[in-house]
C-alpha cells in the first residue's frame, strides 16, 4: 500500500492531538512507574525487594501489560468515528479525494504511533534501569518483550477501530470496550483453565494451542515466556507444555495477523455503513 | 458540469429521494429548496458520491463515474455540511491546512483563505474559542481550500445572524469574481437567497417538483404580481374597477386595496388605474417571490 500525504496528514493530526494533550507524556510516566515498581518489589512476596534477573523481571511485567495494554489501546481508538461523527468533520473526509483505506490507515497510523512512543518511552526507561541494575545478560529478553508489547497495542488498536465503526454511540463503545478487555485478559483464560478441569486434561496440546493462537494476549504471553526460555504456558496455577512448531515466528505471524485483520474488517464495515 | 439521471435513494422504506434528473450548469448558482425532510441533503450526499443512489446515475461532464471518477471529480469538489464543530485544539490555520493536505491543496494558502473569510484575526488562535459564526466562515474556508470548481453548501447560514449571513454571501460573491465557480446550495431561508440563485431546484417528498430561473418558474406557474393601491375614500369603485379588467382576490384594509394581477393582464390593468387616477394616491406592484414559487410548487 501506497502511504499517500493525505494519509500522513492524518496520521500526523492524531499524533499531534495526543502530543498536545499529554497523553503520551502520561501513559510514558504512568509505564516507567509502574514497570520500576514491579521490577524492584516483585520479588516482594518471597521476601525479596531489588531488581532481579532480567527473565523474572520479563515474566512480572508480562502480567501488568496484559491488563494495562489492551484496555488502553481500546480506549484509544475506541471513539474514533464516533467523534469524527459527532464533530461534523466525517462527512467532510467522505467527500473529500481520500479512500476509505487512506482515512482508516491514517488514524490507526498517528494513533499507532503514539501508543509506541509512550511505551517505548515508558518501558525503555525501565529498561535502562534494568540493565543498570541487572547487567546486559538476557536484555535481549527485554528488547523483545518492548516489541511484543507494542505488537499487543496493536493489536487492541486495531480491534477498537473495529469496536469503533461497529458502534455510533460513545456509550456503547464503552461498554464494549470494557467487556473486551475483561474477555480476553481475564476471562478467556478462566474457560481455558475451566477446560482443562473439566475435560481431566484430556484437551490435547495441538487443541490448547490453537486455543490459545484465538486470544492475542495469550499469544503475547506465549513469546515471552520463549524469549526468556519457558517452554510451558503459566496460566495461573497449571502449565501446560507447548508443542514444538509454536515457535516465536509462527506465533509473531499469528500477532500480526491479529494486527490485520481485524483493521481490514474494520475497513470493509466502514465502507459499508457510511457510503452505502 | 454534473448531472443527475433518475437518482433515487432508499434508506430501507422510506424513499429520501425519488427518481430526480438535474443538470448542474458550469458557473451558476443552483439554490435547491425545499422543506425539512424533502431530500435536499441526501440529494447533495449523492451528488459528492458520499452516499451510493439505489438507482440512477451521476455524469461528469457527459461521462458516468467510476470509482477513479468520483476521486478526480472530489478534487475539484469544495464541500461546507451543514452542522460541523472542528477540532477544539487545533488553531484555524491548521484546520484550514490539514484539510488542503487531505484534499489536494496547498496548504500554504490557509492563511490567505483565512483572511478571504475574514478570519484573519484568529487564524493562531484555537478553533474552541471560536464563535458559531466563525465556525462557519471557517467551514467556507477549508471547502475553498482546495480551489474548487463546485461548490456545495448545505444550508450554509444556518446560525448566522443576517449581517454574517450578508457577509458569507459577499465571500462567496467575491470568490466567484475571481474564478469561474459553479455553486450549489441548500436553504429553507427562501428570502435569503433568491436574490443570489440564477436558477432553483425545488424538492418536495424526495422528488424534484420544479426547477429554473425565478422568471421561467413565475410564468410556468402562472404566479400573479401584488398590486397595492393606496385608495381615496371607501375603494369599493377601484375594487370592481380592478375586478372587471381582470384582477383577482380584490382585499380592502382600511385605505389599502391589495389585488392579484396575472401577469398577462399587468399593462392593461396599468392602464385602466391611469384612467381613474383620483381614485387612488399611491401605487405599488411587486413580482412574486421564491417564497411564492415555494408554495406554488408545493
Amino acid at each position: 500500500m501506497v502511504f499517500t500525504d493525505a494519509m500522513w496528514a492524518i496520521a500526523r493530526k492524531e499524533l499531534s492531538d495526543k502530543l498536545k494533550s499529554r497523553w503520551v507524556i502520561v501513559i510514558a510516566v504512568g509505564f516507567a512507574f509502574f514497570t520500576l515498581v514491579i521490577a524492584y518489589f516483585g520479588g516482594a512476596t518471597s521476601g525479596v525487594a531489588g531488581f532481579r534477573n532480567m527473565e523474572a523481571t520479563v515474566a512480572s511485567l508480562t502480567s501488568l501489560v496484559t491488563y494495562f495494554i489492551p484496555i488502553l489501546a481500546l480506549t484509544l481508538g475506541g471513539g474514533i468515528i464516533a467523534d469524527e461523527h459527532d464533530k461534523g468533520t466525517l462527512e467532510i473526509y467522505l467527500a473529500s479525494p481520500i479512500s476509505p483505506a487512506e482515512f482508516i490507515t491514517g488514524k490507526f497510523l498517528g494513533l499507532a504511533i503514539a501508543l509506541s512512543l509512550a511505551m517505548v518511552a515508558g518501558l525503555g526507561i525501565s529498561g535502562l534501569a534494568l540493565l543498570i541494575g541487572s547487567g546486559m545478560k538476557a536484555f535481549a529478553s527485554y528488547l523483545v518483550f518492548m516489541l511484543n508489547s507494542a505488537v499487543l497495542g496493536f493489536i487492541f488498536l486495531s480491534v477498537s477501530f473495529l469496536v469503533s465503526v461497529l458502534f455510533r454511540e460513545r456509550a456503547r463503545v464503552i461498554a464494549f470496550t470494557v467487556f473486551l478487555w475483561l474477555f480476553f485478559s481475564v476471562l478467556y483464560d478462566l474457560g481455558l483453565i475451566g477446560l482443562l478441569i473439566i475435560t481431566k486434561g484430556a484437551v490435547g496440546n495441538d487443541v490448547f494451542s490453537i486455543f490459545l493462537t484465538l486470544n492475542p494476549v495469550d499469544v503475547y504471553r506465549v513469546i515471552n515466556f520463549l524469549s526468556i526460555g519457558e517452554l510451558k504456558v503459566f496460566l495461573g496455577l497449571v502449565s501446560v507444555d507447548l508443542p514444538a512448531y509454536m515457535k516465536t515466528p509462527v506465533l509473531a505471524a499469528v500477532s500480526l495477523a491479529w494486527v490485520g485483520v481485524p483493521l481490514f474488517m474494520s475497513y470493509r464495515l466502514f465502507k459499508k455503513r457510511y457510503l452505502a | 458540469m454534473l448531472e443527475l439521471i433518475d437518482l433515487s435513494k432508499n434508506f430501507g422504506e422510506i424513499r429520501a429521494v425519488d427518481s430526480v434528473s438535474l443538470k448542474i450548469r458550469e458557473g451558476e448558482m443552483l439554490g435547491l429548496v425545499g422543506p425539512n425532510g424533502s431530500g435536499k441533503s441526501t440529494l447533495l450526499k449523492l451528488m459528492l458520491g458520499i452516499t451510493r443512489p439505489t438507482s440512477g446515475r451521476v455524469l461528469m461532464d457527459g461521462k458516468e463515474l467510476t470509482e477513479r471518477g468520483w476521486k478526480e471529480l472530489r478534487k475539484r469538489i469544495g464541500y461546507m455540511p451543514e452542522r460541523v464543530v472542528f477540532y477544539d485544539n487545533l488553531t484555524g490555520k491548521e484546520t484550514v491546512a490539514l484539510f488542503a493536505r487531505i484534499k489536494g491543496g496547498d496548504p500554504t494558502r490557509a492563511e490567505d483563505l483565512l483572511k478571504s473569510v475574514g478570519l484573519a484575526h484568529a487564524a493562531g488562535r484555537k478553533v474552541g474559542g471560536y464563535s458559531k459564526g466563525m465556525r462557519q466562515r471557517l467551514n467556507l474556508a477549508q471547502a475553498l481550500s482546495n480551489d474548487p470548481d463546485l461548490l456545495v453548501l448545505d444550508e450554509p447560514s444556518s446560525g448566522l445572524d443576517p449581517v454574517g449571513t450578508k457577509e458569507f454571501y459577499a465571500i462567496i460573491d467575491g470568490v466567484r469574481a475571481r474564478k469561474k465557480l459553479t455553486v450549489v446550495l441548500s436553504s429553507h431561508i427562501l428570502a435569503e437567497i433568491e436574490d443570489r440563485i440564477d436558477r432553483v431546484a425545488v424538492m418536495k417528498n424526495g422528488s424534484l417538483k420544479a426547477v429554473g430561473s425565478l422568471e421561467e418558474l413565475y410564468t410556468s406557474l402562472k404566479l400573479p404580481l401584488k398590486v397595492t393601491l393606496s385608495v381615496n375614500g371607501a375603494g369599493k369603485e377601484m375594487a370592481a374597477l380592478l375586478q372587471n379588467a381582470g384582477a383577482m382576490d380584490v382585499v380592502i384594509h382600511g385605505s389599502r386595496l391589495v389585488a392579484d394581477v396575472p401577469r398577462a393582464d399587468k399593462l392593461k390593468i396599468l392602464s385602466t388605474l391611469m384612467e381613474r387616477q383620483d381614485g387612488f394616491h399611491d401605487l405599488s406592484i411587486r413580482e412574486p417571490n421564491l417564497e411564492e414559487v415555494f408554495f406554488g410548487v408545493h
